[in-house]
């Protein structure tokens, strides 16, 4: 008998249509946004929260969705066995952390809610019922891949009842951001319009419950529908372009269907990336034809009326698909695509009917052994990059981002292996430097910066050089991270889909930030760490 | 124009950390993108970061770029005409 996954709850907050913003905490952003239209009092009122309690909007939209998923699935106390939340987001608090920014050094205590990590914790520690929680970090698909880490959690018996999903808040920081790119639309966006002109961000959160169906069953649960599979690639192209034949996207696909038991003619609903950007709709539409042929399924982006949630799209769209397979009898299977910067693409089957084989075959006896590990202390041996990159190749990187590849490289020359078949990265702040240097002039970040301002630029950098595209993930949970990095690199080597990972554990802080923790109890912060291990079955 | 060239060409060594480059190195007329410099699309959204601050041109689409940032020579002809400061 195989162990199906189902999922028996959801939970959703997200726009109903684009606009102008009401409820962002500064002025003068003339760009339509899919904001959610309640004020940060309102969602604490609705979730009784004291209104002088500070809490990430990240963290509220969250909660919200979390409730709503837990009531959807009749989830209301820990008697289900161990429950796992697993959330995306790579805004985490900083809404929070801008407002303040200019008088941060009389209120450090708001950075503590700044890390995507935190802002997890703040959502479990609201619910009684959950034994531990997991952020991933993967920019636009983070969310998509919480959904596809929570299934492998559920099929390798690390938890029983898993709540996936994304969420995120519009903040300045990424606003301004994406406008220093260049590919916000002024009007609403119109995602694979001949006469689309780039996207329009949104905000909201969406949670699925999952279980094995056979733990639904016992407890009496409704099953909504079957989590079928789900494929991870690199796009391994650039940090915010697609590689024109949408080389990730395809391989993301390709590897969900082949993981869903299904073939491509089964699809016949696709919630696209579809950001509307003139770059993203033609790669993916290349990749849609690789994959389907010239017939292609239902393909639709609801990007034009929630406009890009980035960290929660994946999720937000997993839940419009299921609500959608509710609506329409006919799309029995239906796929989710979600693609992020640094082309971490990922695509998720969900399907009305089970599946006839496991998710992964797990094999427990598989011992795991470091072959090889490198580590960066200081900043005095970024120097040695120059013996294995020209000038023009490191010269936009920031040291966090030479730390990590140049840790990667060694390991990687250590155990005589050109490219890896997974890049896995832990990181509790990301790439910080560069985030309080945008922070420090938030109206007019540059675009280099921004570009690189995300956890998972540090994962994605490494797979663009060594053009890896294997599965790429990014954990970011304070000091579990990097536990979190190696419990996933042992699901992928014990279930055969990889015979060796390069983890790292990268992170990077300045002088400023390391008072502003010292002043909230934190200690021995390092200016630049990197760790990178390459990990392999016992032979 | 020479030295509009030539003031261009080290304002793109710092708008974009190409450290191990002189002016000299630069080419006038050889192409910034692709060969040449291999620059790609955030180069450009630098450059045009950079013609707005120093010489007040501003570029309402990214794409306008392209024809632009040619070389240096298709850059400080565009600037010549179109800047405010």
């Amino acid at each position: 008998m195989c162990k199906n996954i189902a999922i028996t709850g959801c939970g959703i907050i997200a726009a109903k249509q684009i606009g102008s913003a009401k409820h962002l905490c500064f002025s003068g952003f003339s760009y339509p946004v899919g904001e959610v239209d309640y004020s940060n009092k309102e969602l604490k009122d609705m979730l009784d929260i004291p209104c002088s309690q500070l809490v990430s909007r990240t963290s509220l939209l969250g909660i919200y969705a979390v409730r709503e998923a837990a009531a959807n699935a009749g989830i209301s106390t820990d008697a289900f066995g161990k429950c796992v939340l697993v959330s995306g987001t790579t805004v985490g608090g900083m809404d929070l952390t801008e407002q303040y920014w200019n008088v941060i050094d009389t209120n450090p205590s708001v950075m503590l809610q700044h890390d995507s990590g935190s802002c997890t914790d703040v959502i479990k520690q609201y619910f009684g019922f959950f034994d531990r929680a997991t952020t991933i970090s993967t920019a636009c698909s983070s969310g998509a891949n919480a959904i596809l880490l929570g299934a492998e959690l559920l099929a390798t018996g690390k938890a029983d009842i898993v709540f996936a999903g994304g969420t995120e808040a519009l903040t300045r920081f990424h606003l301004s951001g994406f406008a220093s790119l260049m590919i916000l639309d002024k009007d609403v966006c119109r995602p694979f319009s001949p006469n689309r002109s780039g996207l329009n961000l949104g905000e909201g959160a969406a949670f699925v419950v999952m279980e094995t169906a056979e733990h639904a069953q016992k407890r009496g649960a409704k099953i909504l529908c079957y989590y079928r599979g789900g494929g991870n690639a690199c796009d391994a192209f650039h940090q915010t372009a697609t590689s024109p034949n949408g080389e990730g996207a395809y391989l993301a696909m390709t590897q969900a269907l082949k993981n869903a038991c299904l073939e491509p003619r089964d699809i016949k609903y696709v919630n696209a990336h579809g950001t509307g950007t003139i770059n993203n709709d033609e790669s993916e539409i290349a990749a849609l034809k690789r994959v389907f042929g010239e017939e292609l399924p239902i393909v639709e982006s609801t990007k034009s009326i929630t406009g890009h949630t980035t960290s929660a799209a994946g999720a937000i769209e997993a839940v419009i698909c299921i609500k959608k397979m509710q609506e329409n009898p006919s799309l029995i299977n239906v796929m989710d695509n979600s693609f992020g910067f640094g082309g971490n693409d990922t695509s998720l089957v969900l399907s009305v009917n089970p599946s006839k084989a496991d998710i992964i075959k797990y094999n427990n006896n598989i011992e795991i052994e470091t072959i090889a590990r490198s580590e960066i202390t200081s900043e005095e041996e970024l120097d040695d990059i120059k013996q294995f990159l020209k000038p023009t190749e490191y010269r936009r990187m920031g040291k966090i981002l030479r730390s990590s590849l140049l840790t990667s490289l060694r390991a990687l020359k250590e155990s005589n292996i050109a490219v890896p078949d997974a890049i896995i990265t832990a990181t509790s702040l990301g790439c910080w430097n560069n985030s309080e240097a945008i922070l420090d002039n938030i109206d007019e970040p540059k675009p280099t910066l921004f570009m690189q301002s995300t956890h998972n630029t540090i994962g994605s950098n490494i797979a663009i050089y060594l053009k890896c595209h294997g599965y790429n993930i990014t954990y970011t949970h304070g000091r579990s991270s990097l536990q979190m990095a190696l419990d996933d690199a042992e699901i992928l080597i014990k279930s055969g889909k990889c015979k060796n990972v390069l983890v790292g554990l990268h992170e990077e802080t300045t002088e400023k930030y390391r008072n502003l923790m010292k002043n909230n109890g934190v200690e021995g912060l390092k200016p630049l760490y990197s760790l990178s291990m390459v990990l392999t079955a016992k032979s | 124009m020479d030295s509009l060239i030539s003031e261009l060409k080290s304002r793109i060594i710092e708008a974009l950390n190409l450290e191990d480059l002189h002016v000299e190195d630069i080419d006038t007329n050889a192409p910034l993108f692709g060969e040449g410099l291999g620059l790609d699309s955030i180069d450009a959204l630098e450059l045009i970061v950079m013609m707005e601050k120093f010489y007040g041109i501003k570029l309402a689409d990214a794409s306008q770029g392209k024809a632009i940032f040619r070389s240096i020579a298709t850059m400080a002809d565009y600037i010549e005409k179109n800047r405010t400061k």
